[in-house]
């Protein structure tokens, strides 16, 4: 099932040198704890900068979008094996 | 003057690759991306409401594989294939709407990379470089060690999904040919004294230059293979290709090619926008709501990058077959969308089937100066001149298409996947 969403999420961050991982997601009721890091990518809207992380855990695929300005979380896309 | 070393880094099935890094669930998966993006499904009821959009319902079965993972391929999927036929092939294949902002970070990373190590790099598209390495490999040997360290940061900066393959030889064309001679995850050296045995060993359709028109025409002449093409004279090759076509390929059988690296992106010639619309423009209203818009496109890259035109040209593909195109030199330089728009419907009117619809529309500001906007001499003009600041300032503030002319409200142009520019980066 491949997803596409914009829904507003907290998330737990892990700094380690210049990276900040997402570590453990809130998402309504329920708690993830994602064990792999993917992909990050940066984009700039306007003079706005956004960046996309890419994560997963046993079973799920996120991509959480974070607003700088905003200091904004969101979960835009869910992929779940099977 | 020693010969050069240059080196060919080609990623494998680049689009995919990064969506399998991006997604471990599609590692080992039958995936294609399709040429719509994220961005061109409607997901504005999903921002309000909090929505969930099921890929599977989003409309990507009118369109085109950009993309097919090794995985895809060997299915027989193939880039440029519609969906419907790629599914017909291979039922379990799983389509993917791309995300170009992510392929233009991997871009931009990849080659960051090259030029920690390399003095010279040239983009030759979205996923390929080519770097003149004569400096900073020595020799053969270094190349070698360069490639694979090359290979390792693009494993530990992008990730191991993204595999390339590289190819290093004494100049670009026979470079690119032994980069693409191994996929995926080759590294392949052709030094100088290989290169005759190398080059006679490939079909003529694997050389960057000869495409299936050439390969057709070198076919009817009973050119079939390297060795027939190295074996035709030059006189020959020139009486029927013209000169540039016929001296290409009577240097590119030998092995000999460009190995000039060119590192410094050049001021543009035009600065154009075109697009192929999802229904064909058969009215005169359609037709000049969707020009007006993509000159509007362009005159913002213009004011952007510091140009004004004095020449304007269009060109159109009819829905059938066939295309028209013209140029128009202006009294005045341009740097507006209407005063743009003004001209290229001129030109595009005079030289149009106004009973044929039309596909494809392209419009290019040509004649390019380097100036900023010209001031008025009249309060109008003053006025124009002073809105267009404005606006510049918010687009560059916020983005683009953070204002519109309320006449082309009804058109919209959506992200494209594929092509040597991504559409967020112009």
């Amino acid at each position: 099932m491949h997803q596409l969403l914009n829904e507003p999420i907290e998330v737990l961050v892990e700094f380690k040198g210049k990276h900040v991982k997402p570590r453990r997601i809130r998402w309504g009721n329920n708690i993830y704890d994602m064990n792999a890091f993917n992909l990050v990518h940066g984009v700039l809207e306007g003079t706005k900068q956004v960046f996309y992380f890419s994560v997963s855990d046993a079973t799920n695929f996120m991509k959480l979008r974070f607003e700088t300005e905003s200091l904004e979380w969101r979960l835009v896309e869910l992929y779940t094996d099977g | 003057m020693p010969q050069k070393i240059i080196l060919h880094l080609d990623f494998n099935s680049y689009f995919a690759s990064v969506e399998q890094q991006a997604n471990p669930f599609l590692r080992g998966k039958a995936i294609a991306i399709a040429g719509k993006g994220v961005d061109s499904i409607d997901l504005s009821h999903t921002h309000y409401k909090n929505i969930r959009f099921n890929v599977k319902q989003a409309s990507l079965q009118r369109t085109v594989v950009t993309t097919a993972s090794k995985e895809a391929k060997k299915l027989g999927v193939k880039t440029a294939m519609s969906s419907l036929e790629a599914r017909r092939i291979a039922p379990e294949l799983i389509i993917i709407p791309g995300d170009p902002k992510k392929y233009s970070e991997v871009t931009d990373r990849f080659l960051k990379i090259l030029n920690k190590y390399c003095d010279k790099v040239e983009q030759f598209s979205t996923d390929e470089a080519f770097a003149d390495i004569t400096n900073n490999a020595g020799d053969y040997f270094g190349a070698t060690m360069l490639a694979q360290m090359i290979r390792n940061d693009i494993r530990l900066e992008i990730g191991e999904a993204c595999t390339v393959s590289i190819g290093i030889a004494p100049n670009k064309l026979v470079a690119k040919l032994a980069g693409e001679s191994v996929k995926p995850n080759g590294i392949t050296i052709v030094p100088p004294k290989c290169v005759d045995k190398f080059i006679l060993s490939r079909k003529l359709d694997d050389i960057c230059g000869i495409g299936r028109s050439t390969e057709r025409q070198l076919h009817s002449l009973g050119i079939t293979t390297m060795k027939t093409l190295r074996e035709t004279s030059l006189k020959d090759l020139v009486a029927v290709f013209k000169e540039d076509r016929g001296y290409f390929l009577y240097f590119a059988s030998r092995g000999i090619g460009d190995d000039e690296v060119n590192n410094v992106a050049e001021e543009p010639k035009s600065i154009g926008h075109s697009y192929t619309f999802p229904h064909d423009l058969d009215t005169d209203i359609e037709l000049q709501m969707n020009l007006l818009a993509l000159c509007d496109k362009v005159a913002w890259r213009m004011r952007r990058d510091g140009f004004v035109a004095t020449e304007i040209g269009v060109c159109a593909n009819y829905k059938e077959s066939g295309s028209i195109g013209a140029v128009r030199r202006c009294q005045t330089p341009m740097e507006d969308g209407l005063a743009l728009f003004k001209s290229a419907w001129a030109v595009l009117d005079k030289a149009r089937n106004p009973n044929i619809p039309i596909r494809l529309l392209g419009v290019s500001a040509r004649g390019l100066i380097k100036s900023e906007m010209p001031q008025g001499l009249f309060p109008k003009q003053e006025k124009m001149h002073k809105t267009l600041q404005a606006l510049d300032k918010a687009q560059t503030r916020h983005g683009s298409g953070i204002w519109q002319r309320a006449s082309t409200m009804k058109t919209s142009f959506k992200e494209r996947v594929s092509g040597f520019n991504y559409d967020h980066k112009v």
